[in-house]
């Protein structure tokens, strides 16, 4: 949801969820919570959910420095094989920081680690950027 | 801007969702936990009315809830742009809801908007000393909204 212009008519997919949240203690609490039920409710195996909850902590860590508005829009889509989490309303530098901030000591970059495939990619106005990590099950 | 903002296809199992987004609200704002389980079952109240009665059984659409925190009320808002608030002879419910949610908040609204959209306006007073001074207000909210839903039919 990129506030109501993501479309109040848009179809409603499967085990989608989008959320807009206000910047600072907000993002983790919440992105947490939704990502893990809808993880849960593709019937994500508890490893690997665990290990997508470590990716929402590192998100949560550093995303707000990096967000245009103050605000930060996730979507997280999830079936039983992959799921996509995507952030949005990042600067325009902001998703290729988020990526460089997941370097941690000895476990390398976490975000590259735990996820199938990490993407960084333009917001359709040209101004932003967006986070994309393709999560897998197995 | 809203504290959160939610959209979610208008579905009995997401209701869940939203449920554990306020508890994200309240865990950044250290909202007490009676007072976080009033908002979650006047959200809840909402939220199924949008899954049983927004849209048509062949249609599915979306709900969206948008929560913001200021000088110490929360105000919650649940909108669908399904169908409207109409008589419905059929109702599944048994039309407590919306005098449920009326008993447990300090106000709320409805609307049908120019955007085709219904939306139900949930303001809860988060500090304890203001609540008991505004408890009156409950019965008189509570007199309208059962008078509305009286007037509008059974969609609860």
């Amino acid at each position: 949801m990129n506030g109501p212009a993501a479309g109040p008519r848009e179809q409603a997919t499967d085990n989608l969820a989008r959320a807009r949240v206000a910047g600072g203690p907000l993002v983790g609490p919440v992105l947490w919570r939704v990502v893990s039920m809808v993880l849960a409710r593709a019937d994500w195996p508890v490893n690997r959910l665990d290990e997508a909850l470590l990716v929402c902590d590192a998100l949560c860590a550093h995303a707000p420095m990096h967000a245009s508005e103050g605000g930060l829009t996730f979507s997280v889509e999830a079936d039983e094989r992959e799921a996509e989490l995507r952030i949005r309303d990042l600067t325009a530098e902001g998703a290729a920081s988020l990526v460089q901030d997941a370097i941690l000591p000895i476990v390398g970059n976490l975000l590259e680690r735990v996820s199938e495939r990490v993407l960084v990619e333009p917001e359709d106005d040209g101004k932003g950027s967006q986070l994309v990590l393709i999560l897998s099950s197995n | 801007m809203p504290d959160i903002e939610l959209a979610l296809p208008a579905r009995a199992e997401n209701i869940a969702i939203v449920r554990h987004a306020l508890g994200g609200l309240a865990e950044a704002y250290a909202v007490p936990e009676q007072k976080l389980a009033d908002v979650r079952l006047a959200v809840t109240e909402a939220c199924a009315n949008v899954v049983v009665h927004a849209y048509p059984a062949d249609r599915e659409g979306l709900m969206e809830i948008v929560a913001s925190m200021d000088d110490g009320h929360l105000t919650v808002l649940v909108r669908d742009w399904g169908r409207g608030i109409k008589p419905r002879p059929d109702s599944p419910g048994l039309g407590l809801g919306l005098s449920l949610i009326a008993t447990l908040t300090e106000r709320v609204q409805l609307e049908r908007g120019d955007k085709e959209h219904t939306e139900i306006r949930m303001t809860f007073l988060l500090n304890d000393e203001v609540t008991s001074a505004n408890a009156r207000s409950d019965t008189s909210v509570l007199a309208s909204v059962n008078a509305l839903s009286a007037m509008n039919g059974n969609r609860p």
